[in-house]
């Protein structure tokens, strides 16, 4: 089984009541606007956020917890990982700080703690310590309207194809999170166009470590290879040198 | 003054500065000392000094195979310098990572903790492994002027070929695998520097820019130590150079014209002359200037073709690492002078050991000497002949440690204190709170306001008695007021919304405008002028009462933040009266007073704009966890 959440952007009167129970449940601080930080409202202190849009749109941005996520892929020590049960949750032993997370991330959800002298990154992690207590998200728990809802990841986009077929003409035909990169836990149901999430409008249907999969996987055969041409090139080059120096050798009997 | 003095003098200066510089990265984390953001998380020091500086050092591996491989005697001058120029970056490129990661001394878990699928991961192992093998490579050398370590010199001479090719092959590796770091973010990157291919364009990019790096190199120590270069060598490296680069060329514009990007060279925005200017001087000018052998053996165009393809392929490294990613994330990252000055201290101090070995150790065929070294001065004045001598110089050695010292000293000077202290927070001015009776506080103007009865307050004070200074229900609040006022309100001393302020305001008192007095009226004349010498504030004002404030004292002039001040003014009554009262279990929860968007706009009346965008953050109150099970215990008693 693997769990995710529905947000129905429709549903959303943007009362951030998601966002507290996301501060309290993670015991976060109070947040404080910082020159890095950047206006989606995310931040190492705020996991969730919701986005305003025209025409009294709300949209609520969190991390997606990708089936195949680019975050899990490139950290070279491990520190993010993709649980069995969906969330993708971040390990603070192990991690080094070289922030590649950050970059590989096509949502451009991690976070730094860039103001402390020992930062972690920080990031939404799907309330895994509630999910394993048998309880939901604190965000979907909260939600007044139930624009946001946890569950069965199958089951939800079952009921989002349904509310499409149900609703003609309400929402685009497209449950954002369904097939992008391969796949998110967190999906979204929109009659407007949900591309400002990502940093590209279109993101494709390929999961984005399946990109560095052919040059990762040939690396043992470059290290092999490159061996073995060189010491090739070498046998070459000497044995040529010898005969021309044999060559040379039987040149100069013959002139005696 | 010779030219490898004011080199060294030069260097010793960036170093200091960039000491300084590091120094205080430590003490106050990344966020304050460089502009990197959430979404620039990679920046110069990425894209300079660890991806520029493993690319400069692939001479090592170039010249090494050139060499030992295919059996070219000639390059022998070369071979030691290049492999001492690659340990000295990878030296330097380790460095940098242990500026640029936020947790370095965690950097040893990559030996422990494993994720094969990570590029990252093999560039780490590969870059681990290659600085252990360029050290043995180059471990003879200093060995030679020790007898004592003749049998590990003798032993690591033998087996010189096998790891020869072991550096030649984790370098083929690692110089690729940096391409691969960035083929998962398509995204992001600009589609001219982004290909499938991007590895195989990263190695070959590497073995030029590593021959004209040795070249370049070459050239630059033979001009500061006054010798003859070695023109013919540099030459041969410029004639295989220009192959190197045909082949770069061909296969970076087939890739190109293959997946249908050629159009967007010529669109005309920045990145696509971005991409031209970089093509041309890494590539297209040097290139064509090396495949004329006439014109590689000339001195002039050697120094003119290897500065533009180090300068060339540095930009490439620059660009991919994160410059042409600025058009998708939408940020305007330029790099801080500190990242700035850091990158040239590594640079300067790697510069610093090459000069140090090779005037110390055979690495040229005739060790230079430095006579500045000698520790002491000559005489000024021969007494035998009684002829004066000229100036007495200062030793090399002490004009170094003062050029780091005062290099340093400015360096601590140039840190910007006040930002650093206020660790990244923006100068928010807070606006008075707006209506009569009822208070609209709402500092920064996000709407996110709090309605405050001032009127219910100031009567249920009265009746219920909480009186902090005597009799004065007012001096609850309003516990400090300006000289001449008796309620001052909040925001005329907590004037920044998420910073610490000085509301003492020295200048102001200082100031003709202010209240113009003179140093002696406040510092004792004769003593030392600061804070703690200085008189009192009740001395001027006796009405002052600073135990208002907890732990104040009159020599402490700051105030709190806007936000935090109200935080603890208002939630320490509130979280006690809400244990005492029994129909008000709610009074210390946030939501009591921080109304949502909508609430406020339902039940206030007024017509607030509403268009106004979402602010960031939804205020909480700094309630520790044991505070906040007791509220919730509280709630569950009633």
């Amino acid at each position: 089984m693997s769990v995710g959440i529905l947000t129905d952007v429709t549903k959303c009167i943007g009362c951030l009541q998601c966002v507290s129970a996301c501060k309290e449940a993670h015991d976060l601080p109070l947040d404080v606007p910082r020159i890095w930080q950047k206006n989606d409202g995310l931040s190492a202190d705020n996991w969730t956020s919701i986005l305003q849009k025209p025409d009294n749109h709300y949209v609520r941005k969190q991390c997606r917890h990708c089936v195949e996520p680019a975050c899990v892929s490139v950290c070279p020590v491990g520190a993010m990982h993709k649980t069995k049960l969906g969330p993708v949750v971040y390990d603070s032993g192990k991690c080094l700080g070289c922030r590649y997370c950050m970059m590989a991330c096509p949502f451009g959800i991690p976070r730094y703690d860039w103001d402390k002298t020992v930062p972690h990154v920080e990031k939404c992690i799907l309330c895994y310590d509630r999910l394993e207590a048998g309880k939901q998200p604190a965000c979907t728990e909260a939600c007044p309207t139930g624009a946001t809802i946890f569950g069965d990841r199958k089951k939800l986009l079952n009921i989002a194809h349904k509310r499409i077929k149900e609703n003609p003409g309400k929402y685009i035909n497209k449950v954002w999170g369904e097939h992008e990169i391969g796949g998110t836990s967190v999906m979204y149901l929109s009659d407007i166009d949900l591309g400002f999430l990502s940093y590209q409008t279109h993101l494709g249907t390929k999961p984005l470590p399946e990109r560095t999969k052919p040059a990762m996987e040939s690396v043992p055969f470059a290290f092999v290879g490159m061996g073995g041409v060189m010491l090739g090139l070498n046998w070459i080059i000497r044995r040529r040198m010898e005969l021309s120096k044999k060559n040379g050798k039987e040149e100069e009997t013959a002139d005696e | 003054m010779n030219r490898v003095k004011t080199a060294k003098l030069i260097l010793w200066l960036f170093t200091g500065f960039a000491a300084a510089v590091a120094l205080n990265r430590y003490i106050f984390g990344l966020g304050v000392t460089t502009n990197l953001t959430d979404r620039t998380p990679w920046g110069l020091w990425i894209g300079f000094d660890v991806m520029g500086g493993v690319a400069l050092a692939a001479g090592g591996f170039v010249i090494t195979a050139i060499f030992y491989i295919m059996k070219r005697d000639e390059f022998h001058p070369l071979v030691k310098p290049a492999v001492l120029t690659a340990f000295l970056g990878y030296l330097a490129v380790i460095f940098g990572l242990f500026v640029d990661l936020g947790l370095p001394w965690n950097i040893w878990h990559m030996i422990i903790y494993w994720n094969p699928h990570s590029p990252l991961f093999e560039v780490g192992w590969c870059v681990m492994l290659y600085t252990t093998v360029l050290l043995i490579e180059f471990s003879p050398v200093p060995m030679e002027k020790f007898s004592r370590y003749a049998k590990i010199r003798n032993f690591l001479m033998k087996f010189r070929f096998p790891f020869v090719l072991l550096g030649i092959m984790l370098s083929t590796l690692h110089q690729s695998s940096l391409g691969t770091l960035f083929l998962i973010m398509p995204f992001k990157l600009y589609p001219l520097w982004y290909s499938n291919i991007l590895p195989i364009q990263f190695f070959i990019s590497a073995i030029s820019l590593g021959l004209m790096m040795v070249a370049f190199e070459s050239l630059i120590s033979h001009w500061l130590y006054k010798r003859k270069p070695e023109t013919n060598l540099v030459a041969k490296l410029c004639k295989v150079t220009a192959w190197i680069l045909l082949l770069y060329f061909i296969v970076k514009i087939t890739d190109i014209i293959a997946t249908g990007k050629f159009g967007l060279i010529f669109n005309g925005s920045w990145e696509s002359n971005l991409f031209i200017i970089e093509v041309l001087i890494s590539t297209v000018i040097p290139g064509l200037l090396f495949s004329f052998p006439r014109l590689c053996r000339n001195i002039k165009i050697q120094w003119t073709g290897s500065i533009m393809v180090v300068f060339g392929m540095l930009l490439n490294r620059i660009d991919v690492g994160g410059l042409v990613m600025l058009g998708a994330t939408g940020d305007n990252y330029t790099p801080a002078w500190t990242e700035i000055v850091i990158s040239l201290g590594i640079v300067s101090a790697a510069a610093l050991i090459f000069l140090f070995v090779i005037e110390n150790f055979n690495v040229w065929e005739i060790q230079p000497k430095d006579a500045e070294s000698l520790p002491y001065a000559p005489p000024s004045f021969d007494f035998t002949t009684k002829t004066w001598l000229g100036t007495p110089e200062i030793s090399g050695t002490a004009k170094h440690s003062l050029a780091f010292i005062l290099s340093f000293a400015i360096g601590m000077f140039l840190m910007p204190g006040k930002h650093l202290h206020n660790q990244g927070i923006d100068n928010i001015k807070v606006k008075p709170a707006t209506g009569i009776d009822t208070l609209y506080i709402n500092g920064n103007r996000d709407d996110q306001f709090v309605k405050f009865p001032h009127q219910a307050h100031i009567k249920w004070i009265r009746t219920h008695g909480i009186l902090i200074n005597g009799n004065d229900s007012c001096k609850t609040c309003h516990h400090l007021n300006l000289p001449g006022e008796k309620l001052s309100q909040c925001w005329e001393c907590h004037t920044n919304m998420y910073a610490q302020v000085d509301f003492f305001q020295h200048d102001w008192h200082a100031s003709t405008k202010g209240a113009n007095l003179k140093c002696d009226n406040c510092h004792k004349a004769g003593v030392n002028r600061s804070a703690q010498s200085a008189k009192k504030c009740t001395d001027c004002h006796p009405t002052y009462k600073f135990e208002a404030i907890k732990g104040g004292s009159s020599k402490k002039y700051y105030a709190l933040s806007y936000t935090d001040a109200m935080h603890n003014l208002c939630v320490s009554c509130h979280l006690a009266e809400s244990k005492k009262l029994k129909d008000k279990p709610k009074l210390a929860l946030c939501s009591t007073c921080h109304k949502t968007h909508l609430q406020n706009y339902l039940t206030t009346g007024l017509n607030w704009n509403i268009t106004v965008p979402h602010f960031n953050n939804v205020i909480i109150p700094n309630l520790n966890s044991k505070e906040r099970v007791n509220v919730e215990q509280s709630d569950k008693n009633k």
